[in-house]
């Protein structure tokens, strides 16, 4: 009987992870809008390509012109980065959306969206997408395998790292570890380059980088399809083997999104900071890749661990956990953030707390490569777990224009934006470009739970890891918590808030920029406040230069063991700090305090000292508990303030 | 539909063919007609030469000896803020300086912007429902202060002000209204709009006089501001000798219950009534104010005799009816607050047994009347609120039930977006409390069906916008936690023996607002 369940979940699984071939996706979906044209014996008489071109919604051109003009006035009046990427491009993508406009009629369909496409891609910025007339909701085009780079950039190897099921592939040697030589018959290097100019990102590292990410998984909601069906695939078992080809059809699956993922018209969904491409991507990776996970989650489960030796995790699409053996500094913990795309930071970082205390507090590699980013809440306030000092969180800004200024003073956001106004109007006379920076993560908030994890931290990220990646990686450098390894030359450099037309068009009602609802559930994402950096790096922007860190190149072994060569990096970094540990018990009638490595103890009962500076060596402090809200610990070691805990006593303890 | 309303007519008309002067009364009848406008004003009860024509199927109420009376316009309030209870910052002993200073106060949040921001974001229609009725059993029929609104509020319970077009006669946004200091800039394009004939409502140099807050009254001046069109709220800041400057005097709301407790003194009225301002009274808000401009009459009287003003009631009864209903007129070219033809068919009906008798002042009559006291509430010729005998032969339809302070009531309610379907104030008050119960939930759900709504391409339900200050607050206006916001409990309706108990040895009234208990005892 178990056999049969598993027999029938594989099944299951196998029939998610095939999904429909791209062609029979494009022919058969319904099509948005009153100007579909249905399908029929005529058309299939006609043949595929003609049914294609029978189903594609054709945009009149009055509703081309309803699409530019939102978009001209979103990326003229209220797009963060308009300056910036002016500067850095040299272009003016206002004026080539009014040029647009002036032809726009005489344009076929393909040439109307190319056109738009093109100029909304120049900006290099994953936040900032265009996306057409589309019927590819949640769906993600496929090719069952992941291709990834090592070795330096100038000279990378191609392999496929993961491949999905074997029934995908018909060649039993299309296995990871494979080089890959060519892609539809163009060198297969070359074939990265010339996608990568499609592709967003800052740097050419970066895009190289989304690049690869998105070659075998497009996200039809946020772009094009895929230009041919299939992929002729040239490959190596292994350096200097016999030259091997296999065809491989695009497939569309529809990952869907998790429970914990942030919900639409949720509180949440006005501070997010994610690429949602990338987001859709990774979703497609875990269903064709960890096909037991992404099941486990679909049929409920509480709680998942990826494989063995994972700890059991509710936030298991976003978190995972396990604890690594090195030679260099023994035991530590691994913490992998695949993404922040909660809508319950309180639960999320409750979650990473619960982890924490499972894993040794020797040290800890926090993995965020390929974080697409998420809720900026949950990343700035999870930096506050690894450091006793207080987190001062990235602030952002408006663009200061009429439109941000109508938008600020209109009274349905007055909540949301009262904060902004002052500067937005004072901007007039001051000439400033943007308004004020204010944070969007309160700073009460980003230290409300204080350190929970004592050992020393090292962050890794990749030019992958973008906007609340990014920002928690901007946090984790500019309040010092630990050390940054990268990937490639920075993290990926998404520095902003992203809007949809939704909020947008729902924060300009009554304004002199109202927007209207756009034809064919056409529709698009928009920086619109831009994240500036804290600390030593103060008033920095994230966009376009991402937060570098040591750099690391990734591996042969990485790509096929577990990154195995990267833990054994950071444990080397991880080895050479001084460790401090402390640890807080609340009894009864009594507060026990453990510590290692520290000299000074401080005891604050609701903020205020509640005796002298303690000197102390290792071992146990034990004190009264005090008739008090909260008690705070601070140990110092030759002075500096290495741990701190923050305990609720009411309710607490006994 | 037409309506015919008889009793004793108290129809502060200036036109002399209803009555010779601003002080009579009479037995006799107004008639209003299909249009919602007054077709005569005429003395007696039985038929006569006098009666107009098209009436002969038109309900008749018998108000008898009761007082049939303009109803009341309040020029200042703000509904979004009616649920909530008398505020204090707690600890204070000294009155605030000006507006600008207690929004500042950290209790303010949590005391007032988030428990309101609760009711206007997750059951906007039933808090407008709860204010506007409120308003209505006090004998209101137009009202000022309704939230920011992303459709127009006109045509369904009482006026609200700022949107009414009179079914469509008169533009939108012929009345305009800030609560929030405006720029200069801002002030120049209203002077601009004012002398296009539009009517200006503003929040202006409220505090304690020598405060900062009169520069405000300054920037109005410099402006172009100080029109005949204005409407100047508080101004309670003013030195009396700054009037002198309004060359063409418009008009002030008083609200002296909230200047009271908030600042410790009140608007000048005798300075402002010897430049010639038209003198108007506002309930203002929930926190620092009453419950209905009929309750604030009795504060205006309570300060006018403390402090030797001399105001009669028929002074008083005017600064709710005949002076707003002039100001009114300005921008809307129709007559309100005036029962005389041609002007808008808004009648409040009023106990005779109340304190000045059957036979005695009527001014004195309504400024005693409680809510009890009123009996019949007519917006537009539709009756909306009354005794089930007088809704009853005022032909009301859609009726349900309410009972305040034990006395069965009828209410004429729709729901606001499916005008045939009657809507009960036990219905609204059920809502309400939901939200109040879990607020979190109430406003998370609120927000996800908006975004369903719009993302279905339906038409965007109601919004609300809150209009007053919102303090300092964390990022977004909200707290982290939507949890840790706490609802007061929702105000009863009337004002009653709870509210008049919260008054003694709170705010800075140095006990003189402890005397409008004996109103109601």
């Amino acid at each position: 009987m178990a056999d049969m369940t598993a027999r029938g979940a594989s099944a299951k699984l196998l029939e998610a992870q095939t999904g429909q071939l791209l062609s029979e996706f494009l022919l058969r979906v319904p099509q948005p809008g009153r100007r579909t044209k249905q399908a029929g014996a005529k058309t299939a008489a006609k043949g595929a390509a003609a049914a294609l071109a029978e189903h594609a919604y054709v945009l009149d051109g009055g509703e081309r012109l309803q699409i530019i003009d939102a978009l001209m006035t979103v990326i003229g009046g209220a797009y963060c980065h308009l300056i910036q990427k002016r500067a850095a491009y040299a272009l003016d993508p206002v004026q080539a959306l009014q040029l647009l406009r002036s032809r726009v009629a005489g344009l076929s369909e393909g040439e109307f969206h190319l056109a738009l496409t093109s100029i909304v891609a120049g900006l290099r910025d994953a936040h900032t997408r265009y996306t057409g007339p589309r019927a590819g909701q949640g769906a993600v085009a496929t090719l069952p395998f992941l291709v990834e780079q090592y070795g330096p950039h100038g000279n990378p190897t191609f392999v496929v790292s993961k491949v999905s099921a074997p029934a995908l592939i018909r060649d039993t040697k299309f296995v990871a570890g494979v080089v890959l030589e060519s892609w539809n018959s163009i060198p297969f290097a070359r074939a990265v380059d010339l996608y990568s100019d499609r592709e967003t990102g800052g740097r050419p590292d970066a895009r190289r980088a989304r690049a690869l990410e998105s070659l075998t998984f497009r996200a039809l909601e946020c772009g094009p399809p895929p230009d041919e069906m299939m992929v002729d695939i040239g490959y190596r078992t292994s350096p200097g083997s016999a030259l091997r080809e296999v065809r491989i059809p695009w497939r569309v699956v529809c990952p869907a999104k998790a429970e914990t993922s942030q919900r639409p018209g949720s509180r949440a969904s006005r501070y997010i900071a994610a690429n949602p491409a990338a987001e859709a991507v990774r979703r497609g990776k875990k269903l064709m890749f960890s096909g037991n996970v992404w099941q486990a989650e679909r049929s409920g489960a509480a709680a998942v661990a990826r494989e063995k030796g994972w700890i059991e995790t509710r936030f298991q699409d976003t978190l995972a956990a396990r604890t690594v053996k090195t030679h260099t500094a023994g035991d530590l913990a691994y913490l992998r953030i695949w993404s922040f795309d909660v809508d319950d930071d309180d639960a999320f970082i409750a979650e990473v707390i619960r982890l924490l205390d499972l894993l040794p507090d020797t040290g800890l590699i926090l993995d965020l490569r390929g974080n697409p980013g998420g809720l900026i809440w949950a990343a700035e306030r999870l930096l506050q777990l690894f450091t006793p000092n207080a987190i001062t969180p990235a602030r952002f800004s408006l663009l200061a224009t009429p439109l941000t200024r109508a938008m600020a003073r209109s009274p349905f956001n007055r909540m949301e934006f009262e904060a902004w106004l002052p500067s937005l109007e004072a901007a007039i006379a001051t000439g400033e470009p943007y308004s004020q920076p204010l944070p969007l993560t309160d700073p009460a908030w980003c230290n409300d739970t204080g350190q929970r994890y004592s050992g020393p931290v090292v962050c890794v990220t990749d030019p992958n890891t973008y906007s609340a990646g990014d920002l928690f990686a901007a946090g984790f450098v500019d309040n010092e918590i630990g050390t940054l390894v990268c990937v490639g030359e920075a993290s990926g450099a998404g520095g902003a808030n992203v809007w949809t037309h939704y909020d947008l068009r729902e924060a300009l009602v009554d304004t002199p920029f109202a927007l209207g609802e756009l034809p064919a559930d056409a529709g698009y994402t928009i920086a619109i406040r831009r994240a500036l950096r804290s600390g030593a790096a103060d008033g920095l922007p994230i966009e376009d230069l991402g937060i570098p860190g040591i750099p690391y190149e990734m591996t042969l072994d990485d790509l096929l063991h577990e990154n195995q060569d990267l833990i054994r990096f950071c444990s080397g970094l991880l080895a050479g700090i001084s460790r401090t540990t402390m640890k807080v018990d609340v009894g009864d009638s009594t507060v026990t305090v453990t510590t290692t490595g520290l000299d000074e103890l401080e005891t604050y009962a609701d903020g205020r000292p509640l005796e002298a500076v303690r000197r102390i060596s290792d071992g146990i402090q034990q004190l009264p508990r005090p008739d008090a809200q909260m008690i705070e610990f601070v140990g110092r070691r030759r002075g500096e303030i290495r741990q701190r805990r923050r305990v609720l006593l009411r309710g607490a303890g006994g | 539909m037409s309506l015919v309303l008889a009793g004793r007519i108290v129809p502060l008309s200036r036109d002399t063919k209803v009555a010779r002067s601003e002080t009579a009364s009479f037995q006799g009848k107004v008639w209003i007609g299909d249009d919602g406008r007054i077709a005569a004003v005429t003395k007696g009860t039985r038929g006569s030469r006098q009666d107009p024509a098209g009436f002969e199927t038109a309900p008749v109420v018998d108000a008898g000896n009761d007082l049939v009376v303009p109803g009341f316009i309040d020029l200042h309030s703000h509904l979004a803020y009616a649920t909530l209870p008398l505020w204090v910052e707690p600890g204070r002993t000294e009155p605030f300086l000006h507006h600008n200073t207690w929004p500042t106060r950290p209790t303010y949040p949590e005391s007032i912007t988030w428990p309101a921001y609760a009711f206007i974001e997750a059951a906007p229609a039933e808090l407008l429902a709860y204010a506007e009725i409120r308003a209505l059993i006090g004998g209101t029929t137009s009202i000022q202060g309704s939230p920011p609104s992303n459709r127009p509020l006109d045509g369904w319970l009482v006026r609200n002000i700022e949107d009414e077009t009179l079914r469509g006669e008169v533009g939108r946004h012929q009345i305009l209204a800030s609560t929030l200091t405006l720029k200069s800039e801002q002030l120049g394009e209203r002077a601009t709009r004012m002398r296009q004939g539009a009517t200006f409502i503003y929040h202006c140099a409220e505090g304690r006089p020598g405060s900062i807050a009169q520069r405000e009254y300054l920037a109005t001046r410099t402006a172009g501001c100080l029109q005949r069109e204005l409407v100047a709220i508080h101004t309670n800041a003013v030195d009396p000798a700054a009037y002198g400057t309004w060359q063409e005097p418009g008009a002030i709301v008083w609200s002296p219950f909230s200047n009271l407790w908030l600042y410790g003194t009140t608007t000048d009225v005798p300075a402002a009534l010897a430049r010639g301002i038209t003198l108007c009274v506002g309930s203002d808000w929930g926190p620092s104010g009453t419950r209905n401009v009929l309750g604030e009459l009795k504060v205006a009287s309570l300060v006018s005799e403390a402090k030797g003003w001399g105001l009669a009631p028929l002074d008083l009864v005017k600064m709710i009816t005949a002076n707003p209903g002039d100001v009114l007129a300005r921008a809307w070219q129709r007559q309100a607050g005036r029962l005389q033809p041609g002007a808008l068919g808004d009648v409040a009906v009023i106990a005779a047994g109340a304190k000045g008798g059957a036979r005695g002042d009527p001014f004195k009559t309504i400024l005693h009347a409680t809510e009890a006291d009123v009996r019949l509430v007519v917006v537009d010729g539709r009756p909306l609120y009354g005794t089930k005998e007088l809704m009853e032969q005022a032909g009301a339809t859609r009726t349900s039930e309410i009972s305040l302070g034990g006395q069965p009531c009828r209410l004429a309610l729709t729901r606001f977006d499916a005008a045939r379907q009657p809507w009960s104030f036990k219905d609204i008050l059920k809502r309400l409390e939901e939200v109040r119960d879990d607020p979190k939930t109430a406003i998370e759900n609120s927000r996800r069906r908006a975004f369903a709504a719009v993302r279905a391409g339906g038409a965007p339900p109601l919004r609300l916008a809150l209009d007053m200050p919102t303090g300092r607050v964390p990022v977004g206006g909200l707290p982290k936690n939507l949890g840790t916001i706490v609802v007061p409990p929702i105000q009863p309706l009337m004002h009653e023996r709870a509210f008049f108990s919260s008054i003694p040895g709170r705010g800075f009234h140095g006990g003189l607002l402890d005397g409008l208990a004996d109103f109601y005892a």
